[in-house]
């Protein structure tokens, strides 16, 4: 079964994990593919942007974030999905040979009124870069079974 | 460079209407594989047991492509300055291997900068719909772009 059910994600509960770092090649790769913008995709062209410089593409900071998440616990939790996202910020480029490392802080849990097997939870989530600055935050919500509903699968 | 599109050009109630790809189950697995490795994304025999019944896509995958429609839609040839951010992310439904999307980006607001004026925020609503014309997923997200040169 699984490490973490709705009941383990009470508000303050709290996880970190990490590190990622992004070489120019990530973020060129991931943009060519995914935003290929000339700011993520050029580094000369980049150089004269707003940016001054190569800098990643915001999904891909949201993606490396998922990734650590899910390495980090998710992968060992009783998650069945996201409705969505109530905001995502992206508050601080991310330039080539930034380390990004990944926070979650839970910070509401409703159990689900229909369905008595699970809940909904709110995470605030960070990605953090080497220098402990927040370069993009997320307000998200996910669905987990409770621990109670798989005792009385397994029964 | 001159672009094609400016903060001009993104007048609220504008639409584009945009034709997407038929989402493979390789690509679905692969992209999980690399950013969302959760069971029903990279794992069709497990998926089956889990609560959507089979696989499916990512979420991110869904806004990836819809961010590579709009980059070859028109975003390529803007004055982009990038985003501050995105609200409102809502996953309505399932995308399953052999799904085709379909995008509308539509303008809600243009506000031009107080504090730079050559430059204004855009607020775009993206909603994707696949062949059964059901949304899978819709949000809200900002764009800047410079305003253009006189």
């Amino acid at each position: 079964m699984f490490k973490y059910y709705f009941d383990d994600f009470h508000p303050g509960w709290t996880f970190e994990f990490g590190a990622r770092t992004l070489s120019a090649e990530d973020i060129i790769s991931f943009a060519r593919q995914w935003d290929p913008q000339r700011y993520h995709t050029d580094e000369e062209q980049a150089r004269a942007s707003p940016y001054g410089g190569l800098i990643a593409s915001g999904w891909q900071t949201a993606c490396v974030g998922m990734r650590l998440m899910c390495d980090g616990y998710l992968n060992e939790s009783a998650c069945v999905g996201s409705p969505g996202i109530e905001e995502i910020r992206f508050l601080k480029p991310v330039r080539p040979g930034d380390t990004l490392r990944f926070r979650s802080t839970a910070t509401e849990a409703r159990p689900s009124k229909t369905k008595p097997n699970r809940g909904t939870v709110t995470f605030t989530w960070e990605v953090i870069n080497q220098l402990d600055e927040v370069v993009l935050s997320m307000i998200g919500t996910q669905l987990f079974l409770r621990r109670t509903a798989a005792a009385e699968d397994d029964a | 460079m001159t672009k094609k599109f400016h903060f001009e050009d993104f007048t609220p109630g504008r639409v584009w209407e945009i034709d997407g790809p038929t989402v493979g189950k390789d690509e679905i697995v692969e992209f999980a594989r690399r950013f969302d490795p959760q069971y029903f994304h990279v794992d069709e025999r497990m998926a089956e047991d889990s609560p959507y019944g089979g696989l499916i896509a990512s979420g991110w995958q869904t806004v990836g492509i819809c961010m590579r429609l709009i980059c070859d839609a028109y975003l390529l040839q803007a004055a982009s300055l990038g985003s501050p951010g995105v609200n409102e992310v809502r996953w309505t439904k399932p995308v399953r291997p052999g799904d085709r999307l379909r995008m509308k980006m539509t303008v809600l607001e243009a506000k031009i900068s107080r504090s730079k004026p050559d430059r204004g925020t855009v607020l775009h609503r993206w909603e994707v719909y696949n062949q059964h014309g059901d949304m899978v997923m819709h949000m809200e997200g900002y764009g800047m772009y410079a305003r253009r040169p006189e």
